[in-house]
């Protein structure tokens, strides 16, 4: 279903002051469609002629940038929660494989923390503090997040502030998670430049392979994030 | 009527106007714009936020259909949207019944 060419131009300028996850500004683009093609109907059947009525239509919506501001803080909403989901979603499972690696390899474990146990790499104490305040930050801005801009919503107020909160709190968090990525690669570089043998080779690859895309993807989302709250001020 | 007058019931008359059953966003407005004898005549591109947002708290339903050859998301009130409904209605009658009587003239006492 395609509009005219002004429609179509109308839609365009709506879509370039709107960012936002591609799927949910398309349904946005395609209801608005809907809706101005109605609109042409309604003007039409009312006697006009078919260019006028187009133009009817177009006046009656608003200036696209105004339409594009009033869906920015739903799109902001949806981005940062999109990311707190995926993030919830994907951490625990990398977090898995990155034990599995550590039980399957031969460091010994004895009732100590991770930078104790022996034949752990010199780098260790720092990085896994690194890893805990970036879990820490992750969980609870995810947890925050995913309650606040689900069903939450109806009781809260239709500010952008709290949509620019949101997107800023995901994007901490996809920092967050991507600081935690690097600092345990960075453990696994020291101990293979040190000690290679000490390493299970499948366990400890799938648990890198899949920090590794968290990392790239973590990254990319927080930034998205970044771009939502920046078009929210 | 101004947009800003609106503002904070247009949440309420949106979910009034899905009361008597399913409706697209432009039948929606269509409504909001006759049911007010064409006081509210707010730019149609904002109201489907409205919409959204309403959606994303669980006050209303949005699902794609097409009927009569043409694609539209179709909103519905959910249990909840009913509830919310309800309870503006109530606040609603409390406080316009309060600022009628301070804001009408008393009528003229009746002469004998």
């Amino acid at each position: 279903m395609t509009g005219g060419p002004a429609v179509e131009a109308y839609l365009r300028a709506v879509a370039a002051s709107m960012p936002g996850p591609r799927q949910a500004r398309n349904d946005i683009l395609a209801e608005l469609r809907s809706g101005l093609l109605d609109a042409i109907d309604a003007h039409r059947s009312a006697g006009l002629a078919a260019q006028a009525a187009t133009e009817a239509a177009i006046t009656e919506f608003g200036h696209p940038r105004q339409v594009a501001a009033a869906f920015r803080p739903h799109l902001a909403m949806i981005q940062a929660r999109r990311t707190a989901l995926a993030l919830a979603a994907t951490g625990p499972a990398v977090g898995l494989l990155w034990i599995a690696a550590a039980l399957a390899s031969h460091v010994t474990i004895r009732h100590a923390p991770p930078w104790q146990w022996h034949g752990a790499p010199p780098l260790s104490p720092e990085a896994f503090r690194v890893v805990g305040v970036a879990i820490l930050i992750a969980v609870t801005s995810t947890l925050a997040i995913i309650a606040t801009t689900g069903k939450l919503t109806r009781w809260l107020p239709a500010s952008p502030r709290i949509a620019a909160t949101a997107a800023a709190a995901a994007a901490a968090a996809g920092f967050a998670v991507a600081a935690a990525d690097l600092a345990i690669l960075a453990v696994l570089a020291s101990q293979l430049a040190s000690a290679p043998g000490t390493l299970a080779p499948l366990p400890v690859a799938a648990a890198a392979a899949a920090s590794l895309t968290r990392l790239t993807l973590a990254r990319r989302a927080a930034r998205n994030c970044l771009t939502a709250r920046a078009s929210l001020t | 009527m101004r947009a800003e007058t609106l503002k904070g019931h247009l949440d309420g008359l949106l979910l009034a106007c899905l009361e008597a059953g399913p409706r697209h966003g432009y039948a929606i407005m269509e409504a909001l714009r006759a049911g007010s004898g064409g006081q509210f005549d707010l730019p149609t591109g904002t109201v489907y936020p409205a919409l959204r947002r309403l959606e994303r708290g669980g006050l209303i339903q949005g699902t794609w259909s097409a009927e009569g050859g043409r694609q539209r998301r179709v909103y519905e009130l959910t249990p909840a949207g009913r509830r919310t409904l309800a309870a503006e209605r109530g606040t609603w009658r409390e406080f316009s019944a309060a600022v009628t009587a301070l804001l009408e003239p008393a009528p003229r006492p009746v002469t004998p």
